[in-house]
């Protein structure tokens, strides 16, 4: 990505050519994404994450429905403490606690996931612990 | 007219590298790995753990490039970003709140 400068000649500066980046036409596309094999998809859904809630949402309390409440609402939980696995979002959406998650909390992340929606942090887990395999 | 802030990952959650033109990005959240072509990558960069309107982004990206486009063509590319879940609409908006 880095461009380098010509050496000044006769102690000169010269500008730097700039690069020119295209956006491009509306119907281009600029991103495809790969879909694993199985065998790789099992791993991936293992390892991917869900922010319980989205950094974005960072310090709100979740209620018992997974609605997102302000810190302090009665009957509300406080954030995880780290991002779930897949796995352990594949346990508590079993109705299980994973090891390290607040037994009383668990339904409510459990909601929490199952609201989630394309586009937040955590949705394309999510929709990976769906898919059959 | 300023519309919704946009919002990528931080650095640290995906992983880049550049194959010949294009850039690989393993998304560590996800698990997903995207093949990006520009001007994905320098989107992507612009908005990382940063929101941005696609005002701001336009700004961001002529401080260091040469930008050929208009504001619908970046509107496109972000939608793509969003569709992948590389990219989302920032929850707060000062502009959108004002």
């Amino acid at each position: 990505m880095s461009e380098t400068n010509p050496e000044p000649e006769d102690g000169a500066a010269q500008p730097s050519r700039r690069i020119v980046l295209a956006l491009g036409a509306a119907a281009a596309s600029t991103v495809v994404t790969i879909k694993p094999a199985l065998a790789q998809t099992a791993g991936s859904v293992l390892s991917c994450q869900i922010p319980v809630p989205a950094p974005q949402a960072a310090g709100q309390y979740i209620a018992q429905d997974g609605s997102l409440v302000a810190p302090g609402t009665p009957g509300s939980f406080p954030p995880a403490a780290r991002p779930l696995t897949g796995e352990e979002a594949k346990v508590l959406l079993r109705g299980g606690t994973p090891v390290g998650v607040d037994s009383q909390a668990a339904q409510a992340y459990a909601n929490y996931i199952r609201r989630l929606q394309a586009g937040m942090s955590g949705f394309t887990c999510y929709a990976s612990l769906q898919m059959p395999r | 007219m300023a519309g919704p802030h946009y919002v990528a990952d931080r650095a640290d959650d995906v992983r880049l590298v550049e194959l010949d033109g294009l850039t690989a990005l393993y998304h560590r959240p996800s698990g997903t790995t995207h093949i990006l072509a520009a001007p994905a990558p320098q989107i992507l960069a612009a908005i990382a753990d940063d929101p941005a309107t696609a005002d701001e982004i336009l700004a961001r990206m002529a401080a260091g490039f040469d930008v050929d486009g208009d504001r619908d063509a970046l509107l496109s590319r972000l939608a793509e970003l969003e569709a992948a879940g590389l990219v989302r609409r920032a929850s707060c908006s000062p502009a959108e709140a004002a």
